[in-house]
């Protein structure tokens, strides 16, 4: 493994030097840790039977959310303080939701769960059902502004009709991802 | 129907005609705008009602509660009536539809689907003694008993941590709870108690949180996987000794993910 990564290395550098000077450390890091995560001989899995629902190994971030991780500069080091596990069977860790006010902890609330939600399925989307849950448990549920609320920052999801899923647009995403980072800086 | 939407619809229009009643100059609610209002949400009120009173998620009592304030307030709005009066049953509706309505319908509705979110996390599991309490506890979770649901699962994972531990040996076990005494690490130092082992079975007269932290000596778990087991034995303490605490369906969810992932589903503990 270490001739390959001592023939690679040069291509990695070539690509970090590609990154604007303040995110190259990032970058290489990033870079470093896929290069390790596709070429480590995959360890031998438990017999146990995996059905579709069975949590997954610690640490088995699903393809379709890496794009994700690595367009918000999220190291799997960072996801790790926000979720537990960081794939199938993923829970928030947070005990109090980021913000400043119900409404903006609702927001908050409903980015992170269809994170979480892509950890479990590879889709970023959330039903309202299980956002009202996570409202009550987190104390963030005002239900009298909860639609109104939602519209209020309707550019964080594809258009949806009433009552329906909510699903992460472009603006979410990125949103997701600084609330994941704050979270998993303590803020 | 979406009851919690629709509740949710309701308040909104609630608490939109409180704000305009409490602008009014006026003593007495006249308007007839106003008062159409409160008939229509009413309306939206009813067919809810309904489904609530059907179904065995809410209590009765402030069920009644809301529903004769409603049967008030819309007497009030056949005339012009004191703004007074309308500004108490308001209150009395809003409040009690939200707190003992809709927040309990909600955390309700999440006990009548835990079952089947409970049972896909522990799907893979195909021993029939770990079976047995789990599919207890989720009974428990199905029938709103959230607190002995945990307890019960925990039993599962007692029962994991024992036959792993056994299967060393007494002689092994009884040598590392006294390295694991003499230990001076940041983890084992406040370790300090004398377990002798002569049979499988003394095992049980030992604390959970002393055989779980073997298992971390054990490096069966890696400190955060500890850290996590430990708060779920600090829940299942919670809920199976006398206190205050009510863990929710939320709580619950969670528990059980951690408790299969750190153990029950655990390739190190099989």
């Amino acid at each position: 493994m270490l001739d390959k990564l001592k023939a690679d290395f040069d291509r990695i550098i070539e690509l970090v030097n590609k990154a604007p000077a303040p995110l190259q450390e990032t970058a290489f890091k990033m870079i470093l840790e896929q290069w390790f995560n596709a070429n480590t001989a995959p360890k031998p899995v438990p017999p146990p039977p995996g059905g579709p629902g069975a949590p997954a190994a610690p640490g088995g971030v699903p393809d379709a959310v890496k794009p994700f991780l690595t367009a918000n500069a999220i190291t799997t080091e960072i996801l790790e303080k926000a979720f537990h596990p960081t794939g199938p069977g993923a829970q928030l860790l947070a005990s109090s939701i980021p913000g400043n006010s119900m409404a903006n902890k609702l927001v908050n609330l409903s980015l992170l769960l269809c994170v979480k939600q892509a950890l479990e399925s590879a889709s970023f989307t959330c039903t309202l059902k299980a956002l009202r849950e996570l409202a009550v448990h987190y104390d963030c549920y005002d239900s009298p502004n909860f639609s109104a609320t939602l519209k209020a920052n309707k550019n964080y999801y594809k258009p949806r009709e009433k009552g329906a899923d909510l699903e992460l647009s472009g603006p979410g995403l990125k949103k997701a991802g600084e609330i994941i980072k704050s979270i998993a800086a303590g803020e | 129907m979406d009851v919690a939407q629709t509740l949710e619809d309701v308040l909104e229009e609630l608490v939109s005609i409180q704000k305009d009643v409490n602008k009014l100059k006026t003593a007495s609610v006249s308007g007839q705008a106003l008062r159409k209002r409160v008939k229509d949400a009413n309306k939206k009120w009813l067919p809810v009602a309904g489904l609530l009173e059907a179904g065995n998620i809410v209590d009765t009592a402030p069920l009644q509660e809301v529903s004769d304030a409603w049967t008030a307030m819309v007497k009030l709005a056949n005339g012009a009536s004191p703004k007074k009066q309308y500004k108490a049953l308001l209150k009395i509706i809003v409040t009690k539809t939200e707190s003992e309505l809709l927040h309990k319908f909600i955390k309700g509705s999440a006990i009548q689907t835990i079952g089947d979110t409970l049972r896909k996390l522990v799907q893979p599991i195909a021993d029939p003694e770990l079976l047995k309490y789990l599919d207890e506890s989720i009974r428990c979770a199905e029938t709103k008993c959230v607190r002995a649901s945990v307890v019960l699962a925990w039993c599962a994972v007692a029962h994991m941590v024992h036959k792993k531990l056994t299967s060393l040996g007494i002689a092994t076990l009884n040598a590392e709870f006294s390295k694991m005494k003499a230990d001076k690490g940041l983890m084992f130092r406040t370790f300090a108690k004398d377990y002798v082992f002569s049979t499988g079975p003394d095992m049980q007269e030992a604390a959970d949180a002393h055989l779980i932290l073997l298992c971390r000596f054990l490096t069966y778990l890696d400190d955060t996987q500890y850290k996590h087991l430990k708060g779920a034995l600090d829940l299942r303490n919670g809920c199976g000794h006398p206190t205050g605490y009510q863990p929710d369906p939320v709580k619950l969810q969670a528990y059980y993910a951690d408790i299969t992932q750190l153990v029950l589903l655990n390739p190190k503990f099989a």
